[in-house]
């Protein structure tokens, strides 16, 4: 187990830059997410951090060693390819016990170690299947389990849950949040879903163009962004003006509602333009004067506003958060 | 070239229903399979050009010839090929499978010939000579005992990859005599060989391998074919204890009356002495006329394998003997090859 | 997969039954025009061996084979020919073709065509090309003696080693392009899993992109054995005649001796051979992609 420290790591391709001087640290054992757009240099760090790529610049250190120029084999990391990249050829249990034969461990010691591992990720029977019998929730967790049987110091995902539908990685991130957490491994998960980043890790980077935009723990990014792409990239942002000019943001959690002329009716003003109903809250797209537009995510109790009606919305000052 | 056949051949049945019991219908078109090249050219020029001035049949050529297609030219029970060209071995072949017509001499009418050439199953057209060459400014063999005398005549040697041309001639270097050869003495000839195959650097299939390797000075002495070699200044050549040889044209088993009435007519132009010089102008080969040699050109004369000083220094192939013995010699053939 | 119970719609049944048929009227002509003009020929030619004209079933052709050996030894002599050929095949045009996949898309388009280009050359023009190349006086041995490397020319012709030379450069692109079509078509993300995961360059050469290309490598090897044994002008020609390979055997007995029905009788030895390495090979690959 051990910690990462990028220090001003810069990739670039001719004069392009895929990573852009960017400085992260993380702590022994921590779950830290990646999360930018696609395009945004996400893979390219992963790669550069596996030893599978070289920086241009800049350096990166291993549990305090400077590996910048070791290889793949020297770095002892496990890493899940977005596309899996599992071996055709080879079974399921071909697969998870290759990392263990290139470490020359064999015999029973290395069947009990694929198989434990394969039973980790809930996969054991499938042992003699090949990959393209295997769906791509199983595949997955070949991967996965390929990349702990050797017990790595670091798992780098690269967004391990990006090809499956809906509920199935919702059950995963389950799982793998609490797999990292059993393993007690350092974690780097790369991913575009914001959702998916907010409920796994214990901190998130979020990177545009190859540049950190900001680091900082899910809620901290979510309610006090760095700046207007944060802010923007994670969920749905109101922006408000500000007494001194600038902008600010309200989440849509923080916006009040209530029917027009209601007695505590204060607040501004506005009309239903759309209310969508999502389970337990109910999302309404407001117009406020001025052709200013609002959205506003409010628990649902039974009754909603219909669009088209007037009500008044809110917010404490306290909730507004001024950004660049 | 198919479907004019087919027009032709439509074109001939309602004249034969009329004719029918006439034997003087004759086709206005007939098809010959011959063995291609300068040779294919020599026969147009020596023969099918004169036919169709005076008489207007045409024959149209293609190539090349091999027992295999005329046996599956005849088992397949086709007869839009009339005039097939066959060695003189393969004519005995083909007349034992019943895959050729007899000629009718008597129809054909032809002018005098060399004996050997009027075979009851075929026209024998172009004697051919196989005979022993070298490259310019070597020392020069007189007989094939020195041919292949590799301490007296250094140099590399190219010869056929068939026992009907190396065993007779591997004889002679033991000392028999060119009227003694057979029945060969297989297993003498075979020692011969032995002792020389170390000095053969090739041993060629196709005709235009012995110049062509003489020319880029990889071998120096051959074996070969006369008209690939004879006339070019880059080469010596010595028709002594060669072989002569013919090439026969036969008709295809089941041809029509008509067609075959045809190809009489052809056999006719074959026979004439002014014809067979007109040929003998593309490849140096000669037709079976006793009296071609003053037709030639006198200072060619030693080129071609009929004229007087040639025929008489050389053996004519014994097409017989070989048929008789040539699966069994081959195989001693094959196990030397595997020896090499 | 149909659910028990559940009574399965009719509709797409029908329809594919309907094409099925459909599909066969269509390629019915094809396939009578390839059994009348490739299979009946194989067959008539097998069964010259077996019947003859007026006395029956016999097998005297297969016992005259196995008395004189010598036609036989002349066939093993091919095999090994074409082991040997496809063996050279295999260690050229391996890395080969591993080397243009390394290439970018407008090199490799090179490549290809010069690869090919011997396709478009007739196979004798190539066949004299390689003595003008390699003869005693050919450009290879002008330069090693000119270099002083040699005194005497060496002979690469008129042996076994100018028909290995002249085969292998004939029948490169039938190995050399489905075995980088197989190259190109493995992940390069493959390779780096197994780089990430622990294994060195060699091992990740030979576990994972050797494994995955030893179809294709199979596939075309096979190829270039079973052409190899047919091969005619090659070892004439560059073999000096001194090679002695079965389809000139074969050519004697059919247009020369002439007898066909043991050319027949050593056809069938040859097709089944073939055969049986077909179905070697079909075995392998099933089980390696089972
Ligand atoms: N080998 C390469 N050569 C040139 N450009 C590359 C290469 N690899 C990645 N890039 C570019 O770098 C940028 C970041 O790529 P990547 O890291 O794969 O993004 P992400 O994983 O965030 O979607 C992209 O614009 C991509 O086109
Ligand atoms: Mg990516």
């Amino acid at each position: 187990m051990s910690d990462i420290r990028l220090e001003g790591v810069t990739k670039r391709y001719g004069t392009f830059a895929a990573a852009d001087s960017v400085d992260l640290s993380v702590t022994q054992g921590e779950f830290v997410t990646i999360l930018g757009p696609s395009g945004s240099g996400k893979t390219t760090l992963l790669s550069l951090i596996s030893g599978l790529n070289r920086p241009t610049a800049g350096r990166i250190f291993i549990g305090g060693r400077d590996v910048t120029n070791a290889t793949a084999q020297e770095r002892n990391i496990g890493l899940v390819f977005q596309s899996y990249a599992l071996f055709p050829h080879m079974t399921v249990l071909e697969n998870v016990l290759f990392p263990l034969g290139v470490r020359k461990i064999g015999g029973a010691e290395a069947n009990r170690l694929a198989r434990d591992a394969l039973k980790l990720v809930r996969l054991d029977g499938l042992e003699e299947r090949r990959p393209s019998q295997l769906s791509g929730g199983q595949q997955q967790r070949v991967a996965l389990a390929r990349a702990i049987v050797f017990k790595p110091d670091i798992l780098l995902l690269d967004e391990p849950l990006g090809a499956l539908d809906r509920k199935l990685r919702e059950e995963l991130q389950v799982e793998l949040k609490q797999l990292q957490r059993t393993l007690g491994v350092t974690t780097l998960l790369v991913t575009h879903d914001q959702e998916e980043a907010l409920s796994l890790s214990d901190r998130i980077m979020v990177l545009d163009k190859g540049r950190t935009q900001q680091v900082a723990a899910p809620t901290e990014a979510y309610l006090r962004p760095a700046n207007r792409f944060v802010a923007e990239f994670l969920g749905i942002a109101n922006f408000v003006g500000l007494p001194d000019g600038g902008q600010g943001l309200v989440r849509p959690e923080r916006v009040r509602l209530s029917a027009n002329g209601a007695a505590n009716g204060s607040g501004k003003p506005a009309k239903v333009v759309e209310a969508i109903y999502l389970g337990q809250m109910v999302r309404y797209h407001l117009a406020l004067e001025g052709a200013q537009s609002i959205v506003a995510a409010v628990p649902f109790l039974g009754t909603a506003h219909a669009p088209g009606e007037q009500v008044m919305v809110s917010w404490d000052s306290a909730d507004i958060w001024p950004v660049t | 070239m198919k479907r004019r056949s087919f027009v032709a051949a439509a074109a001939a049945l309602p004249a034969v229903s009329i004719l029918s019991g006439t034997a003087r219908a004759q086709s206005k078109e007939i098809r010959m399979i011959e063995s291609g090249g300068a040779s294919g050219d020599s026969i147009q020029k020596g023969y099918i050009d004169p036919l169709f001035k005076k008489t207007g049949i045409k024959v149209v050529r293609e190539s090349p010839s091999s027992l295999g297609k005329l046996r599956a030219l005849v088992e397949s029970g086709q007869t839009s090929t009339t005039l097939f060209e066959l060695g003189s071995g393969i004519v005995l072949q083909a007349k034992k499978l019943g895959l050729i017509e007899k000629v009718d001499w008597a129809a054909v009418n032809p002018a005098a010939m060399f004996p050997e050439a009027k075979n009851e199953y075929g026209f024998g057209y172009q004697y051919f000579s196989t005979i022993m060459a070298w490259r310019k400014g070597v020392k020069e063999p007189q007989n094939f005992t020195e041919f292949f005398d590799s301490k007296a005549f250094p140099g590399k040697r190219c010869l056929p990859d068939y026992p009907h041309y190396c065993l007779p001639f591997a004889l002679q270097a033991t000392g028999v005599p060119i009227d003694k050869l057979f029945p060969l003495d297989v297993d003498t000839a075979f020692k011969k060989l032995n002792e020389v195959k170390k000095d053969v650097a090739v041993w060629w299939k196709a005709g235009a391998q012995p110049p062509q390797l003489m020319k880029d000075n990889e071998v120096q002495y051959s074996i070969c074919w006369s008209g690939r070699v004879v006339g070019d200044p880059a080469f010596g050549v010595n028709f002594a204890g060669g072989k002569s040889d013919l090439s026969f044209i036969a008709v295809v088993k089941g041809s029509k009356p008509e067609d075959k009435a045809a190809a009489w007519k052809l056999f006719y132009e074959m026979s004439l002495a002014e014809n067979q010089a007109k040929a003998a102008e593309v490849i140096s080969y000669t037709g079976p006329s006793p009296e071609l040699d003053a037709l030639l050109p006198k200072d060619k004369l030693w080129q071609f394998p009929t004229s007087k000083q040639n025929k008489a220094v050389q053996y004519f192939e014994n097409a017989e003997w070989w048929a008789e013995n040539g699966e069994a010699v081959n195989k001693k053939w094959e196990a030397f090859k595997l020896s090499l | 997969m149909r659910t028990a119970g559940r009574p399965a719609p009719r509709g797409p049944e029908d329809d594919d039954a309907m094409t099925r048929s459909n599909g066969f009227s269509f390629i019915a002509p094809l396939l009578v025009l390839m059994v009348v003009a490739f299979n009946a020929p194989i067959v008539y030619m097998l069964g010259l061996a077996f019947w003859e004209k007026g006395r029956g079933f016999t097998l005297e052709h297969y016992e005259g084979l196995a008395e004189t050996p010598v036609y036989l030894r002349v066939l093993g002599n091919t095999m090994r020919i074409a082991l040997i050929a496809t063996i050279a095949n295999v260690v050229i045009g391996y890395p080969l073709a591993h080397w243009m996949r390394s290439l970018g898309s407008r090199a490799r388009m090179f490549a290809i065509a010069l690869v090919v280009l011997p396709f478009w050359v007739s196979i004798l023009v190539r066949t004299y090309a390689w003595i003008v190349v390699l003869g005693n006086g050919g450009l290879v041995n002008r330069f090693l003696q000119w270099s002083g490397l040699t005194d005497e020319p060496v002979s690469f012709l008129y042996n076994e080693l100018g028909v290995t030379i002249g085969m292998a450069n004939v029948l490169l692109p039938f190995l050399v392009l489905p075995l980088f079509a197989a190259m190109v078509r493995i992940d390069d993300r493959l390779l780096q899993a197994a780089a990430s995961l622990g294994a060195p360059p060699r091992t990740i050469f030979w576990k994972v992109y050797f494994p995955l290309t030893l179809p294709a490598l199979a596939a075309g090897a096979l190829l270039v054995f079973i052409l190899c044994l047919g091969f005619y002008v090659t070892p004439a020609v560059l073999g000096g005649g001194r090679v002695p390979m079965i389809s000139n055997l074969l050519d004697t007995l059919i247009n020369q001796i002439p007898r066909w029905e043991q050319a027949s009788a050593i056809s069938t030895i040859l097709l089944i051979v073939t055969l049986l390495i077909f179905a070697a090979y079909r075995r392998l690959d099933r089980k390696a992609s089972a």
